[in-house]
């Protein structure tokens, strides 16, 4: 194994691309090498030790060997980890945008927040942050219609919005809050927030599935009343509680499933009751 | 209002020049000149007429460069070149901003110095349709001609717009209140509805006026695509609207012959931002499964749409093009002029035709104030206040000729009716200019290329 500690020794208004950093670039390289490399920053390069101090342990055969570590605040680094398909990269502090973007193997661990596009496109590999992370957390690039195709993303803070944006599988959890439109026009996949949701998520959805545990603000009219489930499994994987599964998006004649905590939303409930007999087992759920 | 006596104390007319104020571009305008003056605008709107009179007490006539007291002091054009070219040539992120009151001829010299040093370009798209730019290219753009609307359409729709107040011959010449080839009883042959939060005065002149709640188009929109495919709606009210008049709404678009959709700032700056762009234009996907329906954006500055067709065609990206790493990059939240400024991130900041200054939020003019800002504009504003070096442009349209792009993608050539001030130089010359200075300045672009750890193994 090969660790490679970058220790910052001062940051830049203007951000660093951390693009041609990755494992699968760096696993090679030696002290000089660093010594030598002029890390892009706005239409100029400078020497990257300028601003971190670099340490060198061990030897690494593949990028898997490579364990980067990045100490500091990395609030103006970006594309940390992008692209990459293997090794493992540890930042201790905040992130810029595009960490883990279109990483296809390894894993990232951010011990801090994360501004937007965290895991965009991503088709592998894992992703921790343990703060918040901005918008469009697994989404696609402005333009694309597939956003993240595999991997796992794990969101420990609040994630912002349009959360797993044309999602087109792998898995995305939020510990805390979402805010709109998570998970719109997503094709395939997992989304599973276990704070509450601002307003219309799964907007224009075509598959896939979404399970909210806390309390969501509005829900699209695209979405219709499905039937009342108790402990479902979805995606191979099993929720316990009794959940209100949703449809849609029928605007798109889309076969998403929406999960809502029977017990959080139970006010959803009485927006249908009234209008068909089919749903009789529903009201009893509206007094729980 | 009081009674304004014709114009008749004129030298001669100038016949079919083009407004060189909102996204119409009226290429119907008659200027009337007395003295090398324009005194006089026939058939514009009060907004373009007087924008296109001359207001001399404001007009910037003579180069300036602030001093070491902080003082614009006037200078010479070489001067004042030079001295815009040091900045441009030792910036490393260079903003280069604005271009909507300017020539794509300007816009060309300005890609090419730009691209040379590695500068982001971008237009006023990115605070009003920016969102519309990255909903086009997700979901298309059935767009049609603003001609296409006068022959034809027989409902028009304006959502989150007030062409009454923002663009006022909008409705007289192209869309409600015109007489058409098939719509020849003009006003009575169409069905106009607004939907806005608020009761406009675009409103007034409809004949229905769908007031969903703020923030509520989304789920408005997806409620009409839901009817649109056959569906039922199971809420009684949907973003504020009751579901019948839903049901009314999405009829009365299937049964139209030729319907329009246009939609301003209203739409594109809600909460959902471009997706709200997106379910619309995906809603009129879906009418015209039925019958014709199209849209179109309406855009602000005469040629605002211009900058992002010629930058698209250029880069492949409409705005927020970013050329730091010799190859053009966009992405909405990254490259954009306010995401830069706010983060601190510009060093350099040129602003052609356009007054941030007056338009942007307080971190990003406080950021502007920090930095050297050159200003190549034609009027005093609140970005001469903090610009560091100004060159006084010309008035496209008016001054000197130029080619610009109406809001529905319509090139129109801006001729030229009178001569500028002497002092003064085309914005197009200004921008050459600075790209030979730079040049001059920065042999090459500072970009190296990859770093490859041992060359002579590959």
């Amino acid at each position: 194994m090969k660790t490679i500690t970058f220790n910052q020794k001062k940051t830049s208004a203007i951000a660093l691309e951390f693009d041609e950093l990755r494992p699968d670039d760096i696993y090679t390289w030696e002290k000089a090498d660093f010594d030598n490399y002029g890390v892009p920053i706005g239409n100029s390069r400078f020497p990257l030790t300028d601003y971190f101090d670099i340490e060198i342990e061990g030897e690494a055969e593949s990028p898997d060997d490579v364990k980067m570590i990045l100490n500091g605040d990395m609030g103006r680094v970006k594309y940390i980890g992008c692209k990459m398909s293997g090794g493992e990269i540890i930042c201790n502090g905040d992130a810029d945008i595009h960490v883990g973007a279109e990483m296809t193997g390894g894993k990232i661990f951010v011990n801090g927040n994360v501004e937007t596009f965290a895991g965009r496109e991503m088709a592998g590999g894992y992703l921790e942050i343990s703060g918040n992370t901005k918008e469009f957390c697994g989404a696609s690039y402005m333009g694309e219609w597939r956003g993240m195709t595999g991997g796992e993303i794990l969101v420990r803070g609040n994630a912002g919005k349009q959360c797993g944006e044309c999602l087109s599988g792998g898995k995305i959890t939020v510990l805390g809050n979402c805010d709109i439109l998570a998970g719109i026009h997503m094709a395939k996949g997992l989304i599973e927030i276990h704070g509450d949701v601002n307003r219309w998520p799964g907007g224009q959805m075509k598959n896939g599935n979404i399970v909210v545990h806390g309390k969501l603000g509005r829900l699209l009219e695209g979405f219709v009343l499905d039937e009342v489930v108790t402990n479902p499994e979805i995606d191979g994987k099993s929720f316990e509680g009794k959940f209100i599964k949703y449809t849609g998006d029928i605007g798109l004649n889309g076969k998403g499933s929406l999960y809502l905590d029977a017990i959080a939303n139970r006010d959803k409930l009485g927006e249908y009751g009234e209008h068909d007999d089919e749903y009789t087992s529903i009201r009893e759920y509206r007094n729980l | 209002m009081a009674y304004e006596a014709p114009i008749t104390d004129y030298d001669h007319i100038v016949e079919n020049c083009t407004c060189a104020f909102c996204g119409c571009n009226c290429d119907d305008l008659d200027y009337l000149v007395k003295d090398g003056h324009v005194v006089a605008v026939r058939h514009a709107c009060r907004l373009g007429a007087s924008k296109i009179m001359e207001d001399l007490d404001q007009r910037l006539l003579v180069p300036m460069v602030r001093d070491d007291d902080g003082e614009l002091k006037e200078v010479d054009w070489d001067t004042a070149l030079d001295k815009a070219a040091e900045y441009i040539a030792n910036s490393i992120r260079p903003i280069f901003y604005g271009w909507s009151e300017t020539s794509i001829e300007c816009m060309k010299e300005g890609v090419a110095l730009g691209e040379y040093i590695g500068a982001v370009l971008d237009n006023q798209a990115t605070i009003c349709h920016g969102p519309s730019l990255l909903a086009v290219q997700n979901a298309g753009y059935p767009v049609q001609t603003l001609g296409e609307v006068q022959s034809r359409a027989d409902m028009c729709v304006f959502s989150g717009s007030n062409p009454m107040n923002s663009h006022p011959r909008h409705l007289a010449r192209y869309s409600v209140f015109c007489r058409g080839y098939f719509r020849t009883r003009g006003r009575f042959d169409r069905t106009v509805v607004t939907m806005d939060p608020k009761f406009t005065d675009t409103a007034k002149v409809s004949d229905l006026w769908v007031g969903f709640e703020q923030n509520g188009d989304y789920g408005f929109y997806n409620a009409i695509r839901a009817v649109l495919k056959g569906k039922e709606l199971y809420q009684d009210v949907i973003s504020g609207i009751p579901r019948e008049d839903i049901y009314e709404l999405a009829e009365a678009m299937k049964n139209a012959e030729f319907g329009t959709l246009f939609f301003g700032l209203g739409l594109t700056h809600t909460l959902s931002k471009q997706r709200s762009i997106d379910i619309a234009i995906k809603m009129i996907i879906d009418l015209n499964k039925f019958t014709k329906w199209g849209l179109t954006p309406m855009r602000g500055h005469f040629n605002v749409n211009g900058f992002n067709i010629f930058m698209a065609f250029e880069s492949g990206f409409p705005l927020g093009v970013d050329y730091c790493r010799g190859y053009p990059r966009f992405l909405s939240g990254e490259t954009n002029t306010i995401d830069l400024l706010t983060r601190g991130e510009c060093d350099v900041f040129m602003v052609v035709a356009a007054d941030p200054g007056a338009h942007y939020p307080n971190g990003a003019v406080q950021h502007l104030a920090k930095i050297p800002v050159i200003q190549v504009d034609i009027h005093w504003g609140p970005s001469t206040e903090i610009a560091d070096v100004v060159l006084p442009g010309s008035f496209i349209g008016v001054e000197c000729g130029g080619t610009s792009y109406r809001m529905d993608g319509v090139p129109i050539y801006m001729k030229k009716a009178i001569d500028k001030p002497e002092t003064c130089r085309d914005d197009e010359w200004i921008i050459r200019e600075l790209k030979e200075r730079v040049m001059k300045l920065r042999e090459e672009p500072n970009v190296a290329p990859k770093y490859v750890p041992n060359p002579a193994a590959l």
